[in-house]
Order: C-alpha cells, then structure tokens, then sequence
C-alpha cells in the first residue's frame, strides 16, 4: 500500500472536501437524470453507487473520526440505500499508514525505547488501518503480537470533523440539523472515549473477564504494561474476516454456531453486564481457524442506565402488551411527550409500537432465522416509510437510542450476512417487578 | 576545566538571571577560570550559543544515523526522523533553547547564534538529499535543486518555533506539524505535475521552431 503523503490538515481543507463532494453528488444526480432520459429504466441503484463511491472517497481522505462516522453510516444498512452502505463498509480497511519514523517516536516518547527494543521483532509496515490507528505485527518471547499504534491528534479533530460531517450526515439522512445536538454529543462522546486507550485496554481486560465463559469466543490476552495512550499491545488472533470466511462456503450447523456465539456475546453484555461493545463491525470480528469467533476491539462501549433498560426492554420483551403501560414506557423514553395531543399520542404510540415491535421480533420467537430477507425487508421499508413521515423530523426518543440500535441493527445485520439461525432466548432481558406482573 | 563545562555554566547563569553575564572576565572569575582559557574554547558568549546549538544538531545527526533502522531508511523518512530525534534531544533543554530564540531577535536572516549550527545542519541535509536523488526519491531540477537545503533549513526554523509555542500534551501537535510539513515538502520535492508540465512547456517551445500552423484555432 502506498503510504500517505499528506493528511488533509486544517478545517479549510477539510471543509474544501466536503464542498468537492458536495458538487459531486449533485452531478451524480444529473448524471442519474440525464440516464433516465436516454434509459428509462435506469434504477437509483445506479445513482446511489455513484454517490456513495464519491462520499466515500472523500471521507476515505479524511480518516480518523470522520472514516469512524462512515463507519457509522454503513452499519445503518436498513436505513441508507444499500450501495452506500456497502461503498462505507470497506472504511475499516483502507486508511494508509504512518511513516516510520513517527512511529518510533510514538514508541520512544511513551516507552523510552524504540519497539524494536522492546519487542523481539517488530515489523515497521502497518498490516492493516484500524480507523483511529494502525495494527503491526511484533514477537516477544516466542508469542505473536498486534500492536495497535494511534494517529497523532486524532481527539483534536473528531470535534471540527463532527461539525463538517454534521449537515452532510443530515442531508444524507434527511433531517434537520438544530434539534439533534443531544445526539451528536453523545456520538461525540463515545469518539472521544475511543481515543482513550488506557481505558480501551482496561474494558478490554474487563470484558474479556466477564465473557470468558461464553462458549466458542476468544479474546486476545492484554498487556497493560506494553500499552499507553496511544499504543496498545494484545496476543494476534489468527483468523480471517467474515467476509472471507464467507467465501469459503462454511456449513449450515458452523453458520449457526457462530451466530449463536454472537448473540450470547451481545445479549449476555446487555442483560448482565448492562454495557455492550457497540461496534458490531465486521472488522471487528475474525474466524479463527478452529472456527471461533475472535473479538478484537473494545474501542467503544455503550453502558445502559436503568432509566433506559427497564422500560426498553420491558416493551421489547412484550410488545403486544397493554396500551397504557407501553406509553407511559414511551414517555420514560422520551418518545412521547406530556404536551403531546392525544393525536399525537396516539399516532406516535403506533408508530414507535410497530417500530420497536419490528425490532424486537428476534427477541419475542425465542428463535428466529436471521438468513430469510423477508424480515430485513420489513425493516427497511418501514425505515423508508419513517424517514418520509414529517412527524419524525421531529428528534424524539432519548440519546441512548443511537447505541442501543446500532449495536442490535448491526448484530442483526451480521447474522443475516452469516445466514444463522440462532436460539434468542439464551440471555433474557431482566424486568422490574410491575413490569413482570403485566 | 573542559567546553562543556563552560557550556553548562552558561546555561545555568542565563537561565538563572535571564540575561548574559555582564563580561567574559565575570563570568570566567566565578568559575575560578583564567579569561584566556575560556578564549581557548570560545570568542564570546554568543560563540558558547552557537556551540550549543551545533553540538544539538551534530548529536542528533549522529544519533539519528546510529539507528539500525536509518540504512533502510528513505530520504523522506532520514528527514522525518532527524526532526523527531531532534525535538526530542531539546526536550532536555526547553528552557535555554526558548531563552536562546527569544533573545536572538527577530530578522530575516538566520540568527547569528544558529549560524553554526545552520552549516552542520546543510551538511546532514545535502547527505540526505544526495541519497534521495540517487534512489530517483528526489528529482533534480535546474537551480531548484540548489535550493533544496533551503527549504529543509525554512522546516528547521519552523518546526523550532512551533515546538516553543507548543502546549500540547507530549508536544504532539509538534509530531504533527512535522509529519505533515516534512511530507509537503518532500512531496515538492519528488517528480509532479509540474515536471511534467515543464517537459510538456520544453517540447511545445521545441515544436515552436519548426513553425507548426495550426489549422483551426480551439
């Protein structure tokens, strides 16, 4: 790969991207008309290919938090057009390298010693981007390590990228701008967090405690004392990604086996834990070759306060029930509002019901086959009708939404691209006493 | 009585009084030292600067080429690590290398206390560049490549004066102003658009000679 030799630097230049892209969407709407006229059957297909190829290779320049938003659009497969979401998807892959000597650097100024002093062997050339860093390859002792190496003020620009990402992502998603500030400072927020890697590195050990008994998942060991701030030292997980591993045409039962592995993973997080790793990305995840499931980041955690779990969960575990306890749910949540007419009580509870209840399906069967497209259709045509209706606007719902869906959204998603079937009633939602009596 | 412990002195008293001793016969008394000795070593105070200052860069050329890493090393990257190890070795002198440029005053020319330091560092550049224009890193091109020491010595000044204003954590906005600049100018460096638009100008100009009609106009 051949290294970058200049990083987009200050907001201008930023901005100067964003404004290219701009245009460019616009004359890839012309080009999508002036196709019509002479081709009548050309589909937007075509037009949201050439879109999401030009955003992407805008934010692809930008790396840092702006490659991490795309990253974020792209789990929102339901929502964007689906040539978006895949054009957004290669983000994890393809950011280039650091030079050498900046990396020596980063090792000197944190360690006092160059890595090749510190590890046996340490290979120089990155293996791989990881949105934030990149990943090398080191041994020590005989064992085979990923050290995974920040981008210098990475923190400085997630604030100024937000602002450039912000009326664009919105454009993108059609809503407005002034209301939605809750929600970006909590996107912001969780960036942020994902800079700190002394903290990534305790949650790592943490969670890798937790879940350790879950069966055919594996973590990389920690070392704390190889890590800093920017650097973070684990054992290398041999394996290859889903994507990969999909190609090889694994069995049904191996299929099922590892989706199952996901869920438990994600639901004993939710349900016992109450924080979940909330970057279902498939970068995140490798198939070892033994066929496990090996979790390799633990960048970005969403904690669930009860004032959020218990009338969630309470609704998702039981989305037929009665009316008056699902919107005094709603409005805990903040989907409801107590000045709201009782139209809009009622149009708002029975949207927001055949929303979540759509969402919550999995959950309800006690098993369900993530293979059939039928239900992600559902999902995606409710998403289009949604995304039209002028009441949703509106921003309603608490911040912890934007987590909580990306996380089960993408976890859906990943078993659908898995085609497993998987028991769901393996790590159910826990209840409050009123709510169980229901 | 040796040169570096004249050079510590020295530091020690400016940092202490924020200003030069009042005279070399001062400031060699304090140090039980006879004036001709310290005339052995250095002219005047600002020679004992100068010195500091050459010995930075020597150090960090020295260094810098003692890693094993550095035969592997392009061009680009030689630069990029001579100016990594460089503001890490100032590290250790923050407080005299801000005193030293605050009172070098401000000018246009390079400061006479750099003076030294300013030949040494050409020195490490020219080696540097040689290498790159061998590798087909580096192209070279009438007059400019002349210049090229100069553009590395302009980085030199820019990279010393952003890092005294630096407040960041770890000086890691320094590390990036580096990386970035170092690259930029690199970039200008190696073979570009404006090559080829030179080369593309040459053979229009060439073409100009044989009186060319052209039989419509665009």
């Amino acid at each position: 790969m051949k290294e970058q030799t200049s990083i987009p630097v200050s907001k201008v230049e930023r901005s100067v991207k964003f404004v290219t892209t701009g245009a460019k969407v616009g004359v890839n709407y012309l080009k999508h008309y002036s196709r019509k006229l002479v081709n009548p059957d050309a589909t937007k297909d075509q037009l949201n290919e050439d879109n999401a190829s030009d955003i992407y290779i805008a934010l692809s320049q930008l790396k840092g938090s702006a490659l991490k938003i795309a990253q974020m659009l792209s789990m929102d497969k339901n929502i964007l057009p689906k040539a978006y979401a895949e054009q957004f998807s290669q983000a994890q892959y393809s950011a280039p390298p650091l030079s050498g000597p900046l990396i020596i650097r980063t090792f000197t100024k944190y360690f006092g010693k160059a890595p090749e002093k510190i590890y046996d062997s340490f290979k120089l050339k990155s293996t791989h981007a990881a949105s934030i860093g990149q990943v090398h390859q080191a041994t020590l002792n005989g064992k085979k390590l990923a050290v995974k190496i920040q981008y210098p003020g990475v923190g400085d620009s997630i604030n100024s990228d937000l602002k450039m990402v912000k009326p664009f992502a919105f454009r993108l998603l059609g809503m407005s701008e002034a209301e939605l500030n809750v929600y970006i400072k909590e996107v912001e927020e969780k960036l942020l967090e994902e800079t700190d890697y002394e903290l990534e590195v305790k949650r790592s050990l943490f969670f890798s405690k937790a879940c350790k008994h879950l069966d055919n998942i594996i973590f990389p060991k920690y070392y704390p004392e190889l890590s800093s701030k920017r650097i973070i030292t684990m054992d290398w997980i041999e394996g290859i990604h889903l994507r990969e591993y999909l190609k090889t045409d694994p069995s049904q039962a191996e299929r099922n086996r590892i989706g199952q592995a996901l869920w438990d993973f994600y639901n004993f997080q939710q349900h016992e834990l109450r924080q979940v790793h909330a970057d279902p990305h498939p970068g995140n995840f490798l198939i070892t070759p033994d066929r496990k499931l090996g979790i390799i980041d633990f960048g970005c955690i969403k904690e669930l306060p009860d004032n959020f779990y218990y009338p969630f969960f309470a609704f998702v575990s039981n989305p037929l029930g009665d009316r008056k306890k699902t919107i005094n749910y709603f409005k805990q949540l903040k989907m409801i509002f107590d000045d709201d007419s009782p139209e809009m009580v009622e149009f708002y509870y029975q949207n927001y019901s055949e929303m979540i209840g759509l969402f919550a399906r999995p959950f309800v069967q006690g098993e369900f086959d993530f293979s059939k497209p039928g239900y992600f259709n559902e999902l995606f045509v409710l998403g289009e009708k949604v995304s039209k209706m002028k009441e949703f606007k509106q921003a309603r719902g608490v911040k912890h939404f934007i987590y909580v869906n990306r996380t089960n959204l993408g976890l859906y998603n990943i078993l659908h691209d898995l085609g497993a079937k998987v028991r769901t009633d393996t790590f159910k939602p826990h209840l409050i006493k009123e709510d169980k009596e229901q | 009585m040796n040169r570096e412990k004249i050079k510590t002195a020295y530091i020690d008293y400016v940092l202490s009084n924020n200003e030069q001793p009042k005279s070399v016969y001062v400031f060699a008394k304090s140090l039980k030292l006879k004036e001709e000795e310290f005339y052995h070593y250095f002219n005047s105070f600002e020679s004992i600067e100068n010195g500091i200052w050459l010995d930075l860069i020597r150090q960090t050329a020295d260094n810098v080429k003692s890693e094993e890493v550095y035969e592997g090393y392009s061009a680009r990257e030689r630069i990029l690590s001579f100016f990594f190890t460089l503001i890490e070795l100032m590290k250790a002198q923050r407080s005299f290398i801000i005193y030293s440029i605050k009172h070098s005053g401000k000018g246009f020319t390079t400061p006479g206390i750099l003076e030294k330091a300013k030949e040494q560092f050409e020195g490490f550049a020219l080696e540097v560049l040689s290498h790159g224009i061998e590798n087909n890193e580096i192209v070279e091109r009438k007059f400019i490549s002349d210049r090229y020491k100069d553009a590395l010595w302009l980085q030199f000044v820019f990279i010393v004066n952003f890092w005294i204003n630096d407040i960041s954590e770890n000086f890691e906005k320094t590390d990036e102003a580096i990386e970035k600049g170092i690259n930029v100018t690199l970039d200008l460096m190696s073979r570009g658009p404006i090559d080829n638009l030179l080369e593309y100008g040459k053979f229009l100009a060439q073409q100009g000679k044989n009186k060319i009609k052209f039989p419509f106009t665009a």
